[in-house]
């Protein structure tokens, strides 16, 4: 069914490094690239996004599908440049934002519930998985990053909100206390004290996204669509930048040249590693 | 690194496992201060004075509703250091959400959003709390002013007894539904996160189950991608696409369908006016104002006026939530009022007597008690603007109480010599 035999034997390898490639597959895929960007992706969005994705009273029509999306994207386009590039595997945002959930949901019941009490109800997290996944095919299907940014962005950002609806709607049901008229989502966020985060904090429906009838959500949509696909580009960049690597190997003429194909350090000659000048 | 070095490093890193090692079988009392203690004297003097605070119900159990509620003055003092408050809102302070606030009110309107107030005002606020959780809890009134942050009042015990487990919270919306707080949505939105990591794993999987990494770079590098790109990954990647979009669309219809009506998170104003004023006879200004260091007390020459019919003798004066009384005010303390925020003969006058009608007089007042040290006021000296402002509470012979904010300079005296 696959060209796996086909392509093992155009690395070359022997079986047992090919056996052992496997070791490192699983060793440097899930200990280590998994867990880093949990971590790293994790307190990023905490940073960038985090009241709009811990607080149910915080996911707007507004601000909430703006800034998820251009927040997230972001580690998602460096680490589709770095699997995609490298290997010609087009998982990069799905791995991403499983890290960035699997992140969330420890959060979830360790910070909020477990050490702050608050039902996992009203800190629940959104889901980005359709949006990264429709990134990631776009990717494979076109093979093409620019074309990904154009279209597979727009996709990640306006399938943001449709996406999100099933798991929230029910919040945004009106509710009457004392005569005043509120979301369900106002009135988890008026009962569930938060000491520290006064209503006041709320960035939430306001600014000059209104038009077209008030229908806020689809053109808030599509200026994250539009965002998204700008910090996409940005961001595939910086994945460039920090995922190329290089040496540089200096001849007997003491001519130095920089030198992108790093397996061509493994075929190097004992006496010519001596030679190398920059890193590998 | 000699073995000097190398000892004295041991001896410190061993230091540091062991202290780590040991902080789990120690008794390590749980703390229960928010921090109020810490906040400058200007914040608690200056913005908000709290006055007739009540923790109605001191002992609750789970599900049963209690009140916390009280007054608050806006001093006419208020620092140029803080932010005006041009939007603030009525919180609780407390160790997380022990109490499910059902309603909030100030001066009657319901206060879900933030709102202006008014310096100079006074507002009367009651809140709602359903008990929630089992403890012995320290609860404050507090008023979050934006850019300027929380001011919180005084803080008092409210125990809750029962089980967490027997908690509900059931509430009707305007759809004829009822939700209860602790768990609705909860199944749902964890049922479509796992949906989704099912298939973001299954993605995932299709190409793990393939060499990953090492084998394909060396590929990539030697031929480029044309091995490397199996045709059937674009078959199944165009089949995840198409199963993707309908799965988004199909699920946003089917909650659209189950919650047809819904509205915007409501992100309004609330606007209270001030408690009407009540016509007050007496005036009380602050001529001089000093803080004695060593002696622990805020001393003041009060030029009295009374204007009245009736005589009026002044009781206590209150900052900060701390409450500075003679014999005449202590008569007036609730007895709920925390014990540790009361000065009882913390206040003392050259001229007890009362004042008379038409009488005007010059009176030498001292609040003193350890309480300055103890609740921090002290730090006063240290603010770039060394200022109060507090309440004096007075009362008429017919037992009618009468409200006076004061506020002035006050200069240190460092020594007794000095005092």
């Amino acid at each position: 069914m696959f060209r796996t035999d086909e392509i093992i034997k155009a690395s070359k390898l022997p079986p047992e490094g090919v056996a052992m490639s496997r070791h490192i597959d699983h060793i440097y895929f899930i200990p280590i690239l998994f867990i880093t960007i949990v971590g790293t992706f994790h307190m990023h969005t905490a940073l960038l996004c985090g009241d709009w994705d811990f607080w149910l009273d915080w996911k707007d029509r507004q601000w909430w599908p703006i800034v998820t999306p251009v927040t997230t994207i972001t580690f998602c386009a460096a680490l589709q440049y770095y699997n995609w590039v490298n290997y010609r595997q087009p998982f990069g945002a799905t791995i991403t934002i499983l890290a960035l959930g699997f992140g969330k949901w420890i959060a979830v019941y360790t910070s909020w519930w477990w050490w702050s009490n608050y039902p996992p109800n009203f800190v629940m997290p959104a889901t980005l998985l359709p949006s990264a996944l429709v990134l990631d095919i776009t990717l494979l299907l076109t093979r093409n990053w620019t074309l990904t940014a154009v279209i597979g962005a727009w996709m990640y950002a306006i399938l943001f909100y449709p996406s999100n609806w099933p798991i929230f709607g029910y919040s945004h049901t009106p509710i009457v206390v004392d005569g005043s008229l509120l979301s369900w989502a106002d009135y988890m966020g008026f009962m569930y004290v938060r000491t520290g985060t006064p209503e006041y904090i709320r960035m939430i429906e306001v600014g000059s996204l209104r038009t077209f009838g008030g229908h806020s959500t689809m053109i808030s949509a599509f200026f994250s669509a539009f965002a998204s696909s700008l910090v996409y580009v940005l961001w595939w960049q910086f994945g460039k930048f920090f995922c190329t690597s290089y040496f540089y190997f200096t001849d007997d003429r003491q001519r130095t040249t920089k030198v992108y194909d790093v397996f061509a350090y493994a075929t190097l000659a004992h006496g010519d590693k001596a030679k190398i000048g920059g890193k590998a | 690194m000699n073995a000097k070095q190398a000892f004295k490093r041991w001896i410190l890193g061993f230091c540091g496992v062991a202290t780590l090692a040991f902080t789990p079988v120690v008794d390590v009392t749980p703390a229960f201060a928010h921090g109020e203690r810490s906040q400058e004297p200007f914040l608690r003097m200056r913005t908000v004075n709290w006055y007739d605070t009540e923790w109605v119900g001191k002992s609750t159990k789970v599900n049963d509703v209690t009140e916390l509620r009280g007054r608050f003055h806006l001093s006419e003092d208020w620092p140029r250091a803080v932010v005006k408050p041009h939007r603030t809102f009525l919180n609780v302070g407390s160790p997380s959400s022990v109490f499910v606030r059902l309603s909030s009110k100030m001066n009657g309107v319901p206060m879900f959003n933030s709102g202006p107030l008014d310096i100079g005002g006074d507002y009367e606020y009651v809140v709602k709390l359903k008990a929630r959780l089992p403890g012995h809890h320290h609860i404050h009134p507090m008023l979050a002013i934006k850019e300027a942050g929380p001011v919180a009042g005084p803080g008092g015990w409210m125990d809750i007894t029962g089980r967490y487990e027997d908690f509900t919270n059931p509430i009707k919306t305007l759809t004829g539904e009822t939700f209860d707080s602790e768990t609705m949505g909860g199944m749902t939105g964890i049922m479509w996160h796992l949906f989704w990591v099912v298939v973001a794993c299954f993605w995932v999987g299709w190409f793990m189950i393939r060499p990953m990494y090492l084998v394909r770079a060396r590929v990539l590098a030697a031929y480029g991608d044309e091995i490397l790109l199996d045709p059937i990954d674009r078959k199944v990647g165009a089949a995840m696409l198409v199963f993707v979009l309908v799965v988004v669309v199909v699920g946003y219809l089917a909650a659209e369908s189950k919650h047809p009506i819904s509205v915007p998170l409501q992100a309004g104003e609330t606007k209270v006016k001030p408690l009407p004023v009540k016509p007050n006879p007496l005036t009380i200004e602050v001529a001089h104002a000093e803080y004695d260091v060593p002696g622990r007390a805020l001393r003041m020459n009060l030029h009295v006026i009374n204007n009245g019919t009736q005589p009026i003798t002044i009781g206590e004066f209150t900052t900060a939530g701390i409450r500075f009384t003679n014999k005449a005010g202590a008569a007036k303390v609730d007895p709920n009022y925390p014990p540790e925020l009361v000065a009882s003969a913390g206040l003392t006058m050259d001229k007890e007597s009362a004042i008379l009608p038409g009488q005007t007089v010059d009176i030498k007042v001292e609040s003193k008690d350890v309480l300055w040290e103890v609740q921090r006021l002290v730090d006063i000296l240290h603010d770039p603007d060394q200022r109060f402002a507090g309440l004096f509470m007075s009362y008429t012979e017919g037992g009618e109480r009468l409200i006076n904010p004061v506020w002035a300079p006050v200069l240190p005296v460092f020594t007794r010599l000095g005092a």
